[in-house]
């Protein structure tokens, strides 16, 4: 399966993954010039944490092989495909309960902060092809798309 | 081989899913009264109208074909012969196992309160039936008495709510949430439940119930001699393991089924995972265990560890909540920290460093650290209110092979 990859020392934490990462999922389409950078709707899948040394840490969703977040989910919206190894989101299903922000050890998921009725997931730009977003944007190779075992 | 499974929920249905994924060619047979495949804990948006019954379906509607499951829909099974490997159905049928996993769940209590037990509008909030039959007593402005506040209690008068009905909730402690949440926290809840038209008796306690002839209750009598009268009754004052079934049997030789770290019974070929096994009494945890049993009836050697299932999730009025641990009994040499704004109330329990219990409302983004924290009793790497501004990073590990993160303690 094709994970995104990180080496954090890479990171020179310029934001360019978060900002492509909130760009590829507004509603409102267009390029990242015209991106509100203060929506609550244009929401980050990623979070790039500065620690007090002035280091990186590029915190992004590991589709894990045993997903906590689908194990906790009750209403079926969180589901992990067996084929691509991706773990999808059917917002329509969700019940917004959170079990799975509770349940993600990593800290990655969290509830939308506009309505809370659904929860900020990675898809893997699944819908706009090719590479994911922040990959594509990333000027330091930080972050790579692999093919790893699952 | 012949896996059997009773219980069409959680624990169930993701047991026969990984059992299917590991065994092709094994048959698989779920039994279960439930007639409709629903998430309990989304009875809510169905008895609010916002969902149909299908539409609080956990799984895809092909789920049965898909993994070949033969599933027997509203029956029940009678008994459990142990050692001739069968289930007697309440209807005659007997069904042979070579492994059998008991995911039969739980059932809600009616307490020694003198007329309600038996009463015709005595709803539990437990499964589609009950919320169906709510659904079919209410009418606008029924009078409705809900017994106990705690998450299912809640939810049924949310759900109410969202239908005009503007219910009456009894709580014996003095706040509501009681488990989940401090005075602060619960506050804020019971505020807009009370904006919304709900009205609470908190620190009463229902004496009794005033019965008519048709054995409906017309009124809940409170300990203070206030009388509540009312269209029917909810009660949502706790639940017991639903496994009744086994009385008398090897499987369960006293009050609780008792399992192993394998999730096996006393009987060997006898599983049990979910709320019918005692270890934990929410979803999350029963589908892992549901993973766990599976795992060990197609032959493959897994321990259970996850035990820790004091944690909950919140969402009213799109005010969230996570509480993870007992936030209101701080140990005697433990530092209480507490932060708030206009948005949010944190508050966490820390002793020799290490974090004990955490409750936020308002933001919960990436709270799950918090559950690995307490979980696995990771000293923190400080305490006092920045611990709330933790995250993964402080404890951040990649595994160049994999791809996984790993916990750096």
């Amino acid at each position: 399966m094709k994970k995104i990859m990180i080496d954090a020392d890479k990171c020179d934490g310029c934001l360019n993954c978060t900002l492509a990462c909130m760009n590829a999922h507004r509603a409102d389409g267009g390029d990242i010039c015209s991106l509100r950078l203060t929506d609550l709707q244009n929401e980050s899948r990623n979070v790039i944490h500065i620690l007090p040394d002035g280091s990186y840490r590029p915190v992004f969703c590991r589709h894990c092989a045993e997903p906590e977040c689908v194990n906790s989910c009750m209403s079926g919206a969180l589901h992990k495909n067996p084929e691509t190894g991706i773990v999808e989101y059917d917002e329509k299903k969700c019940a917004a309960c959170y079990m799975c922000v509770m349940n993600c050890p990593f800290g990655v998921l969290k509830p939308d902060d506009q309505s809370r009725t659904k929860v900020i997931k990675c898809d893997f730009c699944k819908e706009l092809g090719g590479e994911p977003s922040c990959v594509k944007a990333c000027p330091k190779q930080a972050i790579w798309v692999e093919e790893v075992q699952a | 081989m012949r896996h059997l499974i009773i219980g069409a929920s959680a624990a169930g249905l993701t047991a026969a899913k990984t059992i299917r994924s590991i065994d092709r060619d094994c048959e698989i047979t779920v039994v279960s009264k439930d007639d409709k495949v629903h998430s309990r804990c989304m009875l809510h948006k169905y008895l609010s109208g916002e969902r149909t019954a299908e539409g609080i379906s956990f799984v895809p509607e092909d789920f049965f074909q898909e993994n070949r499951i033969e599933w027997i829909s509203g029956a029940e099974v009678q008994t459990v012969n142990a050692v001739g490997k069968t289930a007697a159905l309440a209807d005659g049928r007997t069904l042979s196992f070579d492994r059998l996993l008991i995911a039969t769940g739980a059932q809600y209590v009616v307490p020694p309160v003198p007329g309600l037990r038996g009463a015709a509008n005595l709803y539990g909030f437990r499964d589609l039936s009950d919320a169906e039959a709510i659904d079919r007593a209410s009418q606008p402005g029924s009078r409705v008495v809900i017994i106990g506040s705690g998450l299912v209690g809640m939810d049924a008068a949310y759900a109410l709510l969202d239908r005009g009905i503007l219910p009456v909730v009894v709580e014996m402690a003095e706040r509501i949430l009681p488990l989940q949440l401090d005075d602060n926290a619960a506050s804020a809840y019971q505020e807009r439940f009370e904006r919304a038209g709900c009205s609470f008796r908190l620190n009463a306690k229902a004496a009794s119930a005033e019965v008519d002839e048709n054995a409906n209750i017309t009124a809940i009598v409170l300990d203070d001699g206030e009388r509540l009268p009312c269209d029917y009754v909810i009660i949502a004052a706790g639940v017991k393991p639903a496994v009744g079934f086994l009385d008398g049997t090897p499987v369960k030789p006293d009050l609780l089924i008792r399992v192993d770290d394998h999730l096996r019974t006393p009987v060997e070929d006898i599983y049990a995972a979910g709320d019918a096994a005692g270890l934990s009494g929410i979803w999350p945890n029963a589908m892992k265990q549901g993973i766990t049993a599976a795992r060990n009836m197609c032959g493959e050697d897994e321990c259970y560890t996850d035990l820790y299932a004091m944690k909950n999730t919140i969402n009213f009025f799109g005010l969230t909540a996570l509480c993870i641990g007992n936030i209101n009994v701080p140990g005697p040499n433990a530092d209480v920290y507490i932060e708030e704004d206009h948005l949010n109330y944190r508050k966490a329990v820390v002793e020799d460093g290490v974090l004990k219990s955490i409750l936020l409302q308002g933001d919960i983004s990436g709270g799950g650290i918090y559950q690995y924290l307490i979980k696995n009793r990771i000293r923190l790497p400080y305490t006092g209110s920045e611990l709330f501004r933790l995250s993964f990073a402080e404890f951040y590990g990649f595994d160049e092979t994999s791809g996984k993160y790993v916990w750096q303690v």
